[in-house]
């Protein structure tokens, strides 16, 4: 915040009102009782399990919806290193002229793209309930 | 939103977890879903989403069941 404080010639009070009002408004989502960002939409500004790299640059994604919403944001092709849930293996995905691609998996022949499932635990009017969970 | 192997897991994990299953989707829905909901987030034109244009993203997306509605 004191950099954005800086960049913008504010004050830092002045930032911290407009950071609240931003996350308020779900521009970003700030950490709990700090002045900082932990989501910046698909963006996440700690380490989770979805890692995706574009640009030459490495991203964490706030979630799996987010972690393909990374390569649609920056308009720029991908590689995703991603864990599954509850079965716990690294999997390897590219995001190519547009489209998605499985490019490593472990374990296993039964392994395919069309069987991959992403899980949305609460219903969309809820999602801002709890956003850590969600 | 977590990813899984397939949807196996998904009832292994809320199972193990004492949690209702939500909304699944295929990897392949969630890339077309990203397409419109992300391809502007990053530009200075873009100030938000009103709940009308979530609707209508949801709409396009085939996304129509009480899930995915905007209001409780």
């Amino acid at each position: 915040m004191d950099e954005a404080a800086r960049h913008f010639n504010i004050s830092t009070e002045e930032a911290s009102a407009l950071y609240k009002e931003l996350h308020n408004r779900h521009a970003f989502f700030l950490e709990p009782d700090m002045p900082s960002i932990r989501m910046a939409w698909p963006f996440s500004a700690i380490p989770t399990d979805f890692k995706v790299h574009a640009n030459d640059k490495t991203y964490y994604a706030n979630c799996a919806w987010d972690m393909l919403g990374i390569p649609v944001v920056l308009h720029a092709d991908a590689v995703i290193e991603a864990r599954f849930t509850e079965s716990n293996e690294l999997v390897q995905l590219e995001i190519k002229n547009g489209n998605i691609a499985l490019a490593a998996v472990p374990g296993g022949e039964d392994a395919a793209l069309s069987k991959l499932r992403v899980h949305f635990p609460l219903p969309f009017a809820r999602w801002y309930d709890d956003l850590v969970f969600t | 939103m977590l990813l899984f192997r397939s949807e196996e897991w998904i009832d292994k994990w809320c199972q193990r977890n004492n949690l209702e299953r939500g909304e699944v989707l295929t990897i392949n829905q969630v890339w077309e879903l990203s397409k419109p909901w992300y391809y502007n987030r990053l530009s200075l034109d873009y100030h938000g989403r009103s709940m009308e244009q979530v609707a209508e993203v949801f709409k396009q997306a085939g996304l129509v069941s009480k899930f995915w509605y905007i209001q409780r």
